[in-house]
This record gives structure tokens, C-alpha cells and sequence, in this order.
């Protein structure tokens, strides 16, 4: 990566401390379109903005009226009566003016039915407060021009909603959070296991006897046990508790009593490196075993997989079942020579495999009819760095997730019992009601049911109705309509208000019984799927009546553009400190801003 | 109780609530990532009524998430820019902003009781405890909140309801034995603190800076002749504070000759030879320091600046100052920050930077400090401990990573404030509802952790042993013979205590500081400063003294009792004491948690949850800041005071076992306690493998 222009560097200073000049780059050349720029739209857009993307345009289809003013920052009253898109386009631009800013002033409903060619020119397609009818088709245009990817985010009420699909996103630097270094005392190459054996601690000075590495130490000490066991390492734990023992029986002592090496120290806590057995992280398995790396390796495959491949070349062939050697040591107790001596050791290892892997990429280019320098060097070497840390998450199209063949009943019906999740479940939570996240996923398509049905969002007027002396809804009457939509997602997802192994009720297959009063002891049998379609949650969902609140908005445009930032630059963020889980969102983010929960569904 | 609530959600839509939150009179403190998200949050959600506090200008790198500030904002004060541009958007709020600091005696109790609600985005750990302490006193519900990266918090602290902000124990910045700073550093952040704390200060910096510092050496220095000969570190030391010559520091100032001040260049020139080559020379002399680790090697300048190539600074010099750069390391094209420099090139930098401190900026010396945005200060930083690291075999660093070390950098990004911002108008909201059952404290993680991204707990009630709502006394271990009364008031009472204006009662002593004071009273006082504790008047404060230390304009006051010791490790007590808080015996069902946690080895790095941990009920405050690290619970809101990780020996032990412990949590239910135990232990986890100096950074993978 080449010189950091100065008043960049600056202005990104504190996010370059996050994703690194590569993830700026990667950031600072993607084109981004947002579909409508209401509160969270904006909100989104405005956090991008100001990470520095290369360029956006907004496609809207409305003019700024009163009720933006409230709650959207980036429309001021001036501007009443303009395009919202070019409201918020223009002073999006004043953010940060390294940022290419467009509009479109058109309904995106519009665009998705009648001009589908215009998503090919973006790297990313934000879509905002739309429904799933029309989601599901811009996911099929989004995966057809094989660049697009899309994020579908919602503000609905205290409820949010956040979607990525695209058919995969491939990740090498996953950063997790906790990762012990790659040390392979567990199987030692020769040059180690020399480097190890050149030490004779028995004649070492009191100095250098307390400074000698802990790796030394410990290969000394398995390379003893090894012979006195028939060339096996301990196994049980009572051998582990012996293995321990011995390393701290080589503690020098004074009169008996050990002295004070810290290097011992570290040595009996480092000791489970030897024991344990080296193992290929299961993800990057899954990778080597894929099909992608593998019979459907092509001339135009992504070069993940193209170094996916030859990583499993690697593995099967110089690597003897391991990946390349990372090559990075911890910090240990020892001199600063002997120190420097063991990095060597480990860097002219890692160094070595990373130049194997380099052959087989050439290799396999060279197969695949490409040129043999099409990857650099330093690319290869990213890889082989981050070995064990890459992954690929597929996402499944909003089709699959929706249709009746294909929808994960189980998933859902699951997720309702136990709650969706386990948001509500601090301790000391008593009297928390349950957390409803996927509740309130079924009671979201089924208000998109509803407004197909009606023209409008329950509880609140109709939509496309200017000026028509807007009548006022009281949400109460929304109810029935809205608990039928809902039983039609659940019976969708085959998860009717009855059980199939019980048909005596409903034997027609329909759901009109259930729109009127019989809804409630349809819906309220504890346990079942329907039950957790309560009366409060669609008493609520009706009172909401779509309203886009701004904590929420802002809450979603946070959640989203962060979203946005892993899809783009192709990190799992760094966040060490706390998480374990290294997958970006890869099913759907549900934000309960009644509960305070979040949970996310993968279905 | 929860009958008599209204009921949350629902209340949300009600007329009467609409009303409230316009008419509600809202403080918030600061205006920075989440003051400036805050306050759009705030309106945009129907607020009127806001006043902001906040004593910083704008920078540069403020603009890539404080939306609310441009380019031609830069320089100007946070709070009157913030205020000016949301009242743009939103003629019908009334904003008032105060470019101010928040401990200023005008905010005083009267000022807080004006606000319905205290909403806090501060960065920085001593005004967040003053702004805790003046909402206990007033009664003020007070939400708080901060970021780092992709991390954030908020939480809800409602007098007598819940714990108060400092109910939980805050790690506070880890600080250096002066004397590994001095002669025998082995990090990179050793050479780095050297440079911003010790060099930079004895050339740029106040007198009073430097001579704090001595002070601190000396200290270590008497604590060692102490503890005699039968330790051989400590005699070694010993021996080379002997050796050390005595800095003289008229010997760091620049020259008067008879043909007008000495070259700014050759000027530089000298204080390298004193600094990288007679000063290690010297100190490799003393063998004893270097018996058990490589001494180290001295720098001569003309192996690495051929007087060849001092033209070429002279000439760098005069187009620096003709065409006003800011930048040493600019001006010799070394643009890209994250490569790093050679030990020729460094020592380049730093004679260029020493001289154009000297010429462009001659009435800052003397009174500078160091500011992480200030180009000239991070260059300077960047070579001269990139020399001493070379002098030390100690890796170098690159711009960008020491200028994140240097300044305690906290990587920050818009979309976390963004996602906190919703948060705590949420919770101001519920607040100001009444629903108060509904609040929660929230910590936001990146990923979805088992499904979660958002962890939410209850609010736990006030700690009984809390020594600011709850009422408890400290004990204090400290050389009372030799510890001056300015070390105590700087050291402890300010600095961990977080005392804004103290005054200092035992027996028949008497202290006070603040205004009001007669000219007379105040001389006095300030005559007591450089005395020894026990030395004071009324008897002096010895072993068993209680000192009550109180605090008018926080409303604040605690027990010390002081314990004599002149025995303190200064690995264990770098600032020259201990501080030890008395608790209550934990409840059970605490207490299992806890042990579960320490069991696993990972809560011992961890932050907050510290205070659950089995043992002795005398809990080593300055143990547990030695320990902790990663300040999840406890952040603050970016730029500045990001708690210091553990040392790296530290972060290796526990790692391990931590990522094991961390996938053990995984597989099963765990309350809200132990949720905050997992993140701070897969913080422990990572520490392991980041290694401490760059743990707050990122590996720019070159």
C-alpha cells in the first residue's frame, strides 16, 4: 500500500487504528446506492460518509414535507417541497467533500420493476423501509449482477431490522478477538527441535538458565518425555499433571529450594501446547474441502479461492497435514539475543511454507489459464499470515427464506419458543417478559402482508392518500387483520396455528377463523408457535403504525453502516476485546427497542 | 412498584410524555463523537431544552464521526459550534453552550438542580467521577455513556435506586517505574513514554513537569537504598542513580554566545550526544544493571548523519520555516506514517524537529505539553524513542503506531457513537417517563455474541462499599516520612480520587484549597506543600492518621487512614502508594460468580467485574489496576485516557486459559454478571495475542 495522503490520514486517523489503510482503501472505492433517505436511510448514509466511500446516490421518491423536518437531521425547512433526495444528497456532500454525491428522484418500487440495470454500477445497494415483496426481487437483481450487495435495514416502531444478502462474503482477515499464536510445539520441524536441543541447560549459567525461552524448555522437556513414554505425549490428564511436574523439575534450585525463573513460570502454564494436538481450525476445513477451491475452480473464480486452493495443496503436501507457520511469536521471558534467535527460527519457517504456498499459486493460475503474477506476493502472504482465520459466509437469498419450499419452519418455530433468542435473559432480570424478537419478525412481514392488502401499515393512514383528509385509524381495529397476516407468514413457514399432527381444527387449510374474535384462543396456546403471536406484541405493532422514531433510526443507521463496513472491507472487525463470534450478521438482526434486546435469526 | 409505572412501550406515544420530554431541561457534558450525535439524537426526538458543556476545540480527526463540525469549524470551541449548527436545524430548541470545563465552580450543585436529567458523553475518567458525584448530590438521574471503536456502553445511575458511576471500581491509566523508564526499558512503550514524559518535557515542556517526575525518582531511589543490599536489583539501581550524573537542566537549554544564540541545529546536535551517546555510555558502566540483560548501545551521531548530510537539514530547516511546515518528518519526505524510519533517518527527524521547535515555535519552550495532534510533538516523539529502542534492541515503531501509543489513542468510528446515541435518549426517555424499571445498561459488542449484539442488564443497586454514594473508608499504604504533602494532594487525592478542590481535616490539621481563601490563608497553605506528611502541623499525618478528605463542590468526602510503610515495591506501587478499599462481604450468589470467573483466569485482567472476586475482602486498588485492562465496562468516550492494557507478561498468562474459558462460556446460560465476566475475559484472551502495545492499535499488516 503506497504513501497515506496526508489530510486524509488525519481526518481518518481514529478508523485507520480500526480497519488499517487497506480497509480505508477498500472503503474509499465503493459506490454505494441508498433506496429512500428517511430518518434511518440518512442516518446510515451520513456514518459512510463520514468513513469516506468513494461515491453515492440516493434514489427517492418524495418531497421534503413537515413531517420530515422533526426527525430527519439531514432535511432543514427551507427546503420544504424539494426532492428529499437532493436535500439530503447536498448536504450529505458537505460532510466530507472526498465524497461523490448523486440522486435519483424516483420511487424505488419503480426503479426495481422497470429498470433493473441500474443497480449494476454499485458495490453496495442499501435499501431502506421497504417491504419483502419488493426486497425479494432486488435481492434477485442485486445477486445478478454478481457485484451488488445488498443490506435491507428497517426502522419500524421501537422495532429495527437488518438484512444482509449476497451469495458470499469472503473474509481474510477475520481478526478475532482471542487467538493463541501458532506455536507447533506440538509438532516441531527439525530446525526447531534443533534449535531446542543446542541448548544445554545442565551446564547453563544461574543467567542464562533463567533466560532461556520458554519454547526451549518445553520442547526439552516433551523431547524427555517422548523417550521414557515410547515416543507418545502425555494424553491423560494425570500424564498432563506429570508432564507439568517435569517441567518444573528442571527448575535450578539452591539448597533445595527452586529459585525464582520466571521463564519456568511460563513454561509449566505454556505447557498445553505440547499436548495438545495441532488441529485445522473447522471453518478453514470446510474451506478446503469446498467445492469452490475445488472442481468448480475457474478461470474467473475470486482469488480467495484460488489461494484456498493452494492452501490445500499445501496442506496436503509440504505442510504434512498443517497450515503455513504464522511465523509470530509472544512475548517470553528470555535474553534479548536468544529472543531474537527463536523469532528467526520461526520467521525463516513461516517464510519457507509461505514460499509453497506461493508455488502453488502459480501453479494453479498457470491451470487456470490466468497469469502467473496475477496475485502478488504480499497478497499470498496475507493469506498464508491469516490461514487459520479465513472464512466465507453464504447467505441465503430472501426467496429461499420466504417461500413456502424453502423456509426454515424449524428455525422460526424455534426461535419462537424460546423467545428468538436470549436478549431478555440478563440475570437478575426478573420479571422481564420473554424476549419476542421473533415474534415481532413474523408480526414485520405480516404488516408488509397487510399493507399489500390495504395500502397502508396498520394502525396508520393510508399511505397514498395526499391531502385526502387522512382519516384517523384507530390501530385497535388493525388487530384481526394483522394477527391473519401473521398466521399466513407462520403457515407459510409451515408452522400453521396448528400443529399438523393435530387437523381438526382449520381442516379446510384456511385461516379466516382466525381473523375475528377466535384469534385469541387460536393465538394463545402456550408453547406453539402462534402462541407467541401475542395480543400486547400485535397491540403494539398496530400502535407503532410504521412510524420511523428517531433513536431507533439512529440506532438501525449505526447498526447498518457498521454492517456495511464489514461487507466492504472484507474484515471481521478487530473488535478483540469482546466478542467471540466471528460472522458478520448472517441471518437477520432484529433490534427490540422494547425490550432492549437484540437476537439475530438465521433463517 | 412496577403497578404504579407507566407502562413501557406504551406510554411512548401518550401526549402527556411528548410534552414532558419538550419541556425537560437537559445537561449534556460534551460535545464530541457522542455529544454531537447525542444532540441531534435529542431534538430529533423532541427536545428543547439543552445545554452543552464542553472544553475542547475542534481537530482534524474529529470530522470523520462529529458530524456536526467541517473543515472550516477546525480550531473553533466543540460546544458553541455544536450548539450553533443544531439550533440551525432546529430554530425552536434553545441551546445553550458553555466552552468550558465541567469542574469549573459555576456548574456547581445550583447549576446541576436546573436539569431534569445529566447526559454524559465525556472522554476522560476524572470529569466523569466529578460529574457523578455533583448528580448524586443533586439528585440528578444521569446517564453515561462512552465508545471505543466498535464497542459502547450505557448506563443508568439513579441516586439510592442504583449503582452510582463509581460504585463500579475504574481502572486508571497504568504508569511506569521511573527507573525501568530511565535505564532499563525493554518495550517499545517504555521508550515511548520516556520520550513523551521525560525528553520532551526537559526540552519543551514546564520545569515543574520535569522536576514531578525527579521527585518520583528520588522516591524510588531512597525506597531502594532502603531495602539495602540484599536485593541486587535494587542495589544495581541504586548504583546507577549514583552514576547518573545529575540532570542539570540548564544544560538542556539553548545556548546564548557572544554572537547571539547557539545554531537551533547544533543545538539539537548537542542534546543528542548527551541523550544517545555519553548518557547510555554512562549508564552501561554500571555493571550491575547489566548482568542479567544485554547493556545497552550508545548512538554516534556521525555514523548516522555524515556532516554531509547536515546541509541537507540546514536546508530542510529553512524551508520548513520559510514555507511554514508544521512537520519535521514532512519536511524530510517521510510521508508514509506507517513505515518505519531508520535509526539514520529518526535521528534526522529528531534534530530537524528539536531545531523547529526552536525556530517556529521558540515561545512554546517551556510551556509546551505534549498534544498526540500536534505534528512537531508526535515526530519528536516517534524518533527520539525509536533511537532509545535501537539503543536497547527494542523493536522500532512506526509513526502512526507511536503517535497511538504517545497519545493513548482510542480508534473511534461514527456508527458506535450513532448506536449509543439512540441508547441513551432511550433510556432518557424511559427516565423522564418514570418508567423506571425499564431502564437498563446496555454494552454494545460488534458481533452478534451468541446471537446478541446488544447485552443488556439491570441496574444493580448502590454498593454498600461504594466509597462515593455509599459511605466507606480507604486505606492508605505510603511513606508518610518522605512523601511530600504536594505528591499526596497530586498523586492521590486528585489523581485517584478524582478531588476537584480538597480540603484535608486530621486532628489538628487543616488544608483547604479553592476560592474564597484570604491571600494570608492561601500562602500558608501553600508553605505546607513541600513537607512531609508527618512532618505537618497538628502532629502530622502518620501511621494511623484518619484523614478526611472532603470536597464542597462535589459534595463529596472520605476516610483515609494511613498505614506508614517504607517498604513499596515499585513494580507493585509505581506511583509510590496503595490504595486499599474496605468491602462489605459479597453476597453469595456474587461470590459464585465470582469465583467461577477467577477459577477460569480470565476475570483476573478483566476490568470491572474485578470487585466479584472471592478472597481476601481487602481488595488492592492498585493491584486491580495493575490488572486491568481492557476497560469494556469502563469506557470513556474516545480521544483521550484510554485505560492502559495489562503488561504483556501479564496478557500471556492469562490467555490461554482465557480463550479456553471463553469458549467454555459459551455453551451455556449465564446471568448478566457473568456476561460482563465473558466480555472482559475474551478481553484477557485478547490481550494474549495482541501483545500489550498494540492492543488499543491495530497491526497495520504493513
Amino acid at each position: 500500500m503506497g504513501p497515506v495522503v496526508d489530510p486524509k490520514a488525519k481526518r481518518y486517523d481514529r478508523q485507520l487504528r480500526i480497519w488499517g489503510t487497506h480497509g480505508q482503501q477498500r472503503l474509499e472505492s465503493c459506490c454505494i446506492c441508498l433506496l429512500n433517505c428517511g430518518p434511518t436511510g440518512s442516518e446510515t448514509l451520513k456514518n459512510l460518509v463520514l468513513g469516506g466511500i468513494a461515491s453515492f446516490t440516493i434514489v427517492d421518491g418524495q418531497k421534503v414535507e413537515a413531517r420530515d423536518l422533526g426527525n430527519n437531521f439531514l432535511v432543514s425547512a427551507s427546503s420544504l417541497g424539494e426532492p428529499r433526495a437532493k436535500v439530503v444528497t447536498e448536504l450529505l456532500q458537505e460532510l466530507n467533500e472526498s465524497v461523490s454525491g448523486s440522486y435519483v428522484e424516483e420511487v424505488p418500487e419503480v426503479l426495481i420493476a422497470d429498470n433493473p440495470e441500474f443497480f449494476q454500477s454499485f458495490d453496495l445497494v442499501i435499501a431502506t423501509q421497504m417491504r419483502e415483496q419488493d426486497m425479494t426481487k432486488l435481492d434477485d437483481i442485486c445477486r445478478a449482477t454478481g457485484r451488488a450487495k445488498l443490506l435491507i435495514v428497517r426502522s419500524y416502531g421501537l422495532v429495527g431490522y437488518l438484512r444482509a444478502s449476497l451469495p458470499e462474503h469472503r473474509i481474510v482477515e477475520s481478526k478475532p478477538d482471542s487467538q493463541l499464536d501458532d506455536m507447533r510445539l506440538n509438532q516441531p520441524w527439525p530446525e526447531l527441535v534443533a534449535f531446542a536441543a543446542s541448548f544445554d541447560l545442565a551446564s547453563a549459567d544461574d543467567v542464562t538458565h533463567a533466560h532461556t525461552p520458554y519454547v526451549v524448555i518445553l520442547l526439552q522437556a516433551a523431547s524427555a518425555w517422548r523417550s521414557a513414554h515410547g515416543g507418545r505425549l502425555p494424553g491423560t490428564s494425570a500424564e498432563k499433571a506429570a508432564f507439568k511436574a517435569s517441567v518444573n523439575g528442571m527448575r535450578r534450585t539452591a539448597d533445595g529450594v527452586p529459585l525464582q525463573e520466571e521463564n519456568f513460570d511460563e513454561a509449566a502454564k505454556a505447557a498445553f501446547h505440547v499436548y495438545g494436538t495441532y488441529e485445522i481450525p473447522k471453518e478453514v476445513r470446510g474451506l478446503l474441502e469446498d467445492e469452490a477451491a475445488g472442481p468448480r475452480l475457474r478461470a474467473d473464480s475470486d482469488e480467495f479461492w484460488v489461494l484456498v486452493a493452494a492452501l490445500r495443496a499445501f496442506v496436503e503436501g509440504e505442510g504434512q497435514g498443517t497450515l503455513p507457520l504464522e511465523g509470530s511469536i509472544p512475548d517470553m521471558h528470555a535474553t534479548t539475543d536468544l529472543y531474537l534467535k527463536l523469532q528467526a527460527v520461526y520467521r525463516e519457517k513461516a517464510e519457507r511454507d509461505t514460499a509453497a504456498v506461493e508455488a502453488h499459486v502459480r501453479q494453479i493460475l498457470g491451470r487456470l489459464g490466468r497469469p502467473a503474477d496475477s496475485i502478488s506476493r504480499e497478497t499470498i502472504k496475507l493469506y498464508c499470515r491469516h490461514a487459520r482465520h479465513l472464512r466465507c459466509v453464504r447467505y441465503r437469498s430472501l426467496a429461499e427464506e420466504c417461500s413456502p419450499e424453502t423456509a426454515r419452519g424449524e428455525a422460526l418455530a424455534a426461535a419462537l419458543r424460546a423467545g428468538g433468542g436470549s436478549g431478555g435473559r440478563g440475570g437478575g432480570d426478573l420479571g422481564a417478559p420473554p424476549c419476542c424478537d421473533g415474534a415481532l419478525y413474523v408480526l414485520l412481514r405480516a404488516a408488509d402482508r397487510f399493507f399489500a392488502q390495504t395500502g397502508r401499515y396498520p394502525g396508520a393512514p393510508a399511505a397514498l392518500s395526499p391531502g385526502a383528509g387522512a382519516s384517523e385509524v384507530d390501530p385497535a381495529d388493525d388487530i384481526p387483520l394483522l394477527r391473519q397476516a401473521a398466521m399466513q407468514v407462520l403457515s407459510d413457514a409451515g408452522l400453521g396455528p396448528n400443529p399438523r399432527k393435530s387437523p381438526d381444527s382449520g381442516a379446510g387449510g384456511g385461516l379466516g377463523g382466525l381473523g375475528g374474535g377466535g384469534g385469541a384462543g387460536g393465538g394463545s396456546l402456550p408453547g406453539t408457535a402462534a402462541g407467541a403471536i401475542n395480543e400486547d406484541l400485535l397491540a403494539e405493532v398496530c400502535r407503532a403504525g410504521a412510524a420511523e422514531l428517531h433513536v431507533v433510526a439512529a440506532f438501525m443507521g449505526g447498526v447498518a453502516a457498521q454492517e456495511a463496513i464489514k461487507l466492504v472491507t472484507r474484515q471481521f472487525e478487530a473488535i478483540k476485546l469482546v466478542t467471540r463470534q466471528f460472522v458478520p450478521v448472517a441471518g437477520t438482526l432484529i433490534v427490540n427497542s422494547m425490550a432492549a434486546t437484540t437476537t439475530v435469526l438465521e433463517l | 412498584m412496577a403497578a404504579a409505572e407507566p407502562q413501557w412501550p406504551a406510554v411512548l406515544r401518550t401526549k402527556e410524555l411528548r410534552d414532558k420530554i419538550a419541556a425537560a431541561k437537559v445537561l449534556c457534558v460534551g460535545a464530541g463523537g457522542i455529544g454531537c450525535e447525542l444532540l441531534k439524537t435529542l431534538v430529533c426526538s423532541g427536545f428543547r431544552n439543552i445545554e452543552v458543556i464542553d472544553l475542547d476545540t475542534i481537530e482534524t480527526s474529529n470530522l470523520n464521526r462529529q458530524f456536526l463540525f467541517r473543515k472550516h469549524h477546525v480550531g473553533q470551541s466543540k460546544a458553541n459550534t455544536a450548539a450553533g449548527v443544531v439550533k440551525g436545524f432546529c430554530p425552536s430548541a434553545s441551546l445553550t453552550a458553555h466552552h468550558a470545563n465541567v469542574k469549573e465552580g459555576r456548574f456547581d450543585l445550583d447549576f446541576f438542580r436546573g436539569f431534569d436529567i445529566v447526559l454524559n458523553g465525556l472522554d476522560n475518567l476524572e470529569a466523569r467521577r466529578h460529574v457523578n458525584r455533583l448528580c448524586l448530590a443533586s439528585e440528578r438521574p444521569l446517564v453515561e455513556s462512552g465508545t471505543a471503536g466498535y464497542l459502547g456502553q450505557v448506563t443508568v445511575h439513579l441516586k439510592g435506586r442504583t449503582e452510582c458511576f463509581e460504585c463500579q471500581p475504574k481502572p486508571t491509566p497504568k504508569s511506569f517505574p521511573i527507573c525501568t523508564l530511565r535505564n532499563t526499558p525493554d518495550r517499545p512503550i517504555h521508550t515511548v513514554v520516556w520520550a513523551k514524559d521525560l525528553l520532551f518535557n526537559r526540552l519543551f515542556g514546564r520545569p515543574e513537569a520535569v522536576s514531578d517526575l525527579d521527585e518520583q525518582a528520588q522516591r524510588e531511589d531512597g525506597q531502594q537504598a532502603q531495602d539495602g543490599a540484599a536485593d541486587d536489583a535494587s542495589a544495581s539501581a541504586t548504583a546507577a542513580a549514583a552514576a547518573a550524573v545529575p540532570d542539570d537542566p540548564s544544560f538542556f537549554l539553548r545556548r546564548e554566545g557572544p554572537d547571539g544564540p547557539e545554531g537551533a541545529l547544533e543545538y539539537a546536535a548537542r542534546v543528542f550526544e548527551r541523550v544517545y551517546t555519553s548518557d547510555i555510555q554512562r549508564l552501561t558502566e554500571v555493571k550491575e544493571l547489566w548482568e542479567k540483560r544485554a547493556p545497552p548501545v550508545p548512538l554516534r551521531m556521525p555514523d548516522l548523519i555524515p556532516e554531509s548530510d547536515m546541509e541537507a537539514l540546514r536546508t530542510a530547516l529553512r524551508t520548513a520555516k520559510e514555507g511554514g511546515l508544521a512537520s519535521a518528518s514532512k519536511a524530510l519526505g517521510l510521508s508514509n506514517a506507517s513505515q518505519k524510519w531508520t535509526p539514520a533517518q529518526n535521528a534526522s527527524v529528531l534534530l530537524l524537529a528539536i531545531a523547529m521547535y526552536h525556530e517556529t515555535r521558540k515561545d512554546e519552550v517551556g510551556s509546551s505539553s505534549f498534544d498526540k495532534d500536534d505534528d512537531l510533538a508526535v515526530d519528536f516523539v516517534t524518533a527520539a524513542s525509536n533511537l532509545r529502542s535501537t539503543c536497547y534492541g527494542i523493536p522500532e515503531q512506526s509513526l502512526f503506531d507511536a503517535k497511538g501509543m504517545a497519545g493513548n489513542i482510542i480508534h473511534a468510528i461514527a456508527t458506535t457513537n450513532a448506536v449509543i446515541s439512540g441508547l441513551i435518549v432511550t433510556e432518557a426517555i424511559k427516565i423522564l417517563a418514570g418508567c423506571l424499571s425499564a431502564v437498563r445498561n446496555t454494552f454494545l459488542y460488534e458481533f452478534p455474541s451468541r446471537k446478541r449484539q446488544l447485552v443488556t442488564v439491570n441496574s444493580e443497586p448502590p454498593k454498600k462499599g461504594c466509597m462515593v454514594c455509599g459511605k466507606t473508608q480507604l486505606s492508605l499504604r505510603i511513606n508518610t516520612e518522605t512523601t511530600t504533602l504536594s505528591s499526596l494532594l497530586s498523586g492521590v487525592i486528585k489523581k485517584r480520587l478524582a478531588v476537584n478542590t480538597p480540603n484535608l481535616l486530621a486532628g489538628g490539621f487543616l488544608y483547604e484549597e479553592g476560592e474564597g481563601l484570604e491571600d494570608d490563608e492561601q500562602a500558608a497553605y501553600a508553605a505546607l506543600l513541600p513537607r512531609p506528611l508527618a512532618a505537618l502541623p497538628g502532629g502530622g499525618l502518620r501511621h494511623g492518621t484518619i484523614l478526611t478528605v472532603q470536597d464542597q463542590s462535589q459534595h463529596f468526602s472520605v476516610d483515609l487512614i494511613l498505614t506508614h510503610t517504607d517498604s513499596l515495591d515499585p513494580e507493585e506501587a509505581p506511583e509510590g502508594f496503595l490504595l486499599e478499599g474496605e468491602l462489605p462481604a459479597q453476597g453469595q450468589g456474587q461470590e459464585g460468580a465470582g469465583a467461577e470467573a477467577d477459577k477460569d483466569g480470565a476475570s483476573k485482567a478483566q476490568a470491572v467485574p474485578e470487585e466479584e472476586a472471592p478472597g481476601p475482602a481487602r481488595r488492592m486498588v492498585a493491584a486491580s489496576v495493575r490488572e486491568t485492562d481492557d476497560g469494556v465496562l469502563c469506557l470513556d468516550e474516545e480521544e483521550e485516557e484510554a485505560p492502559k492494557p495489562a503488561s504483556r507478561k501479564r496478557a500471556l498468562d492469562e490467555g490461554d486459559e482465557g480463550a479456553a474459558a471463553a469458549e467454555e462460556a459459551d455453551g451455556g446460560a449465564h446471568g448478566a454478571k457473568r456476561a460482563k465476566t465473558d466480555g472482559a475475559g475474551a478481553g484477557a484472551a485478547a490481550a494474549a495475542d495482541e501483545g500489550d502495545d498494540e492492543v488499543m492499535l491495530i497491526d497495520d499488516d504493513d
